[in-house]
């Protein structure tokens, strides 16, 4: 097993070396393939911070707005902050997947239409019933069935590739939704704010610490 | 494997080079069922296109890896993954690795051993 002199592909490792290489090279490829947190959960908690964190200022806890925003202002602060969260998501996803085909690029682009057919369809059928409403209630009607979607959508990832954080944070967003809605609007765009928004960021900068340290 | 008698495992000779063994544990980390590019491979290698389809071709003739050309659009890809005889090679590899460790009883040379084989390293995607 001594290590042999000459071209250095073909050096022959010691049994030590070469476990420290296999688990170098392990750890390598995960750093470089894997998933990076920080560009899939950061722009969505900032996206819900910022985004929820409008209907809160325009809703307040009690009833009374915090800052006079007008519906439309609200909306188009979500939905941009979205977009862009969006953008960051769907770039990162290509560049993770681009070089690597197969049957996990399949799962990879099934789930991913899983999240449209999901956005779309309960679109159609919240738009039937929000005109009915009052515009609070048609405001918490679209936030809870989209946080739920996701909530939703989080645990069937992580069921798929057996993340246990995933699916734990898909399940309490779920409560965390529910929660929400009992409260009233105020109450339930301050806790997707704070709580899932800020619960994004904050997973992302475990998960980030958790791959830089194996 | 194992010596007759029980002596010490004999370590593969077409893995236990160090590029090559680089080559392996890198493929052995895609899932069984998907492929890596060509080029994706040499970048986190770092290895140049030519050294790296040597060692390649050495690994390709003992059956260890599956080397798939295709095309996207007009440009030519070549797509790699190791066969299933590569990943039983792999982890007869590392198993034999960790005997002849514990033979050579506890020392921190090695650092602590992380998985047992190839099976155990999944990859999120």
């Amino acid at each position: 097993m001594r290590a042999v002199e000459g071209d250095d592909d073909e050096r022959v490792l010691s049994p030590e070396d070469s476990l420290r290489l296999i688990n170098d090279q392990r750890a390598e490829m995960n750093r470089r393939l894997g998933l990076n947190p920080l560009l899939f959960y950061v722009p969505w908690g900032v996206a819900w911070f910022v985004g929820f964190g409008a209907f809160f200022l325009r809703h307040g806890l009690s009833g009374e707005p915090y800052v006079d925003l007008s519906r439309g202002a609200s909306l188009t602060v979500l939905l941009v902050s979205i977009g862009v969260a969006l953008a960051f998501t769907g770039y990162a996803g290509w560049r993770q997947g681009h070089h690597v085909r197969g049957e996990s690029q399949d799962r990879g682009a099934m789930y991913g239409l899983t999240w449209s057919a999901a956005y779309i369809t309960m679109s159609f059928v919240a738009s039937r019933f929000v005109r009915h409403l009052p515009p609070d209630e048609a405001d918490l009607l679209w936030a809870s069935l989209s946080i739920w979607v996701v909530s939703i959508m989080l645990m069937a990832g992580g069921a798929v590739w057996r993340l246990r954080a995933m699916f734990a944070g898909g399940a309490a967003i779920a409560v965390v939704n529910a929660a929400g809605v009992a409260a009233g609007p105020g109450w339930h765009a301050l806790l997707m704010s704070v709580v899932v928004g800020g619960g994004y960021i904050v997973a992302a900068l475990v998960l980030r610490r958790r791959m830089a340290k194996a | 494997m194992s010596l007759p008698g029980g002596g010490l495992p004999e370590l593969d000779p077409v893995i236990h080079a160090q590029a090559r063994l680089r080559v392996v544990t890198a493929l052995s980390t895609i899932p069984e069922g998907d492929q890596i590019s060509f080029p994706r491979l040499r970048d986190i290698l770092g290895m140049t296109g030519g050294n790296l389809s040597v060692h390649l071709g050495k690994l390709e003739d003992a059956g260890y890896v599956e080397i798939a050309k295709t095309h996207k659009g007009r440009t030519p890809v070549t797509y790699l993954a190791l066969t299933r005889r590569g990943r039983l090679a792999f982890d007869d590899y590392t198993t034999a690795i960790r005997a002849l460790l514990d033979a050579a009883g506890p020392g921190p040379a090695g650092g602590p051993p992380t998985g047992n084989g190839s099976s155990e390293m999944g990859q999120s995607t």
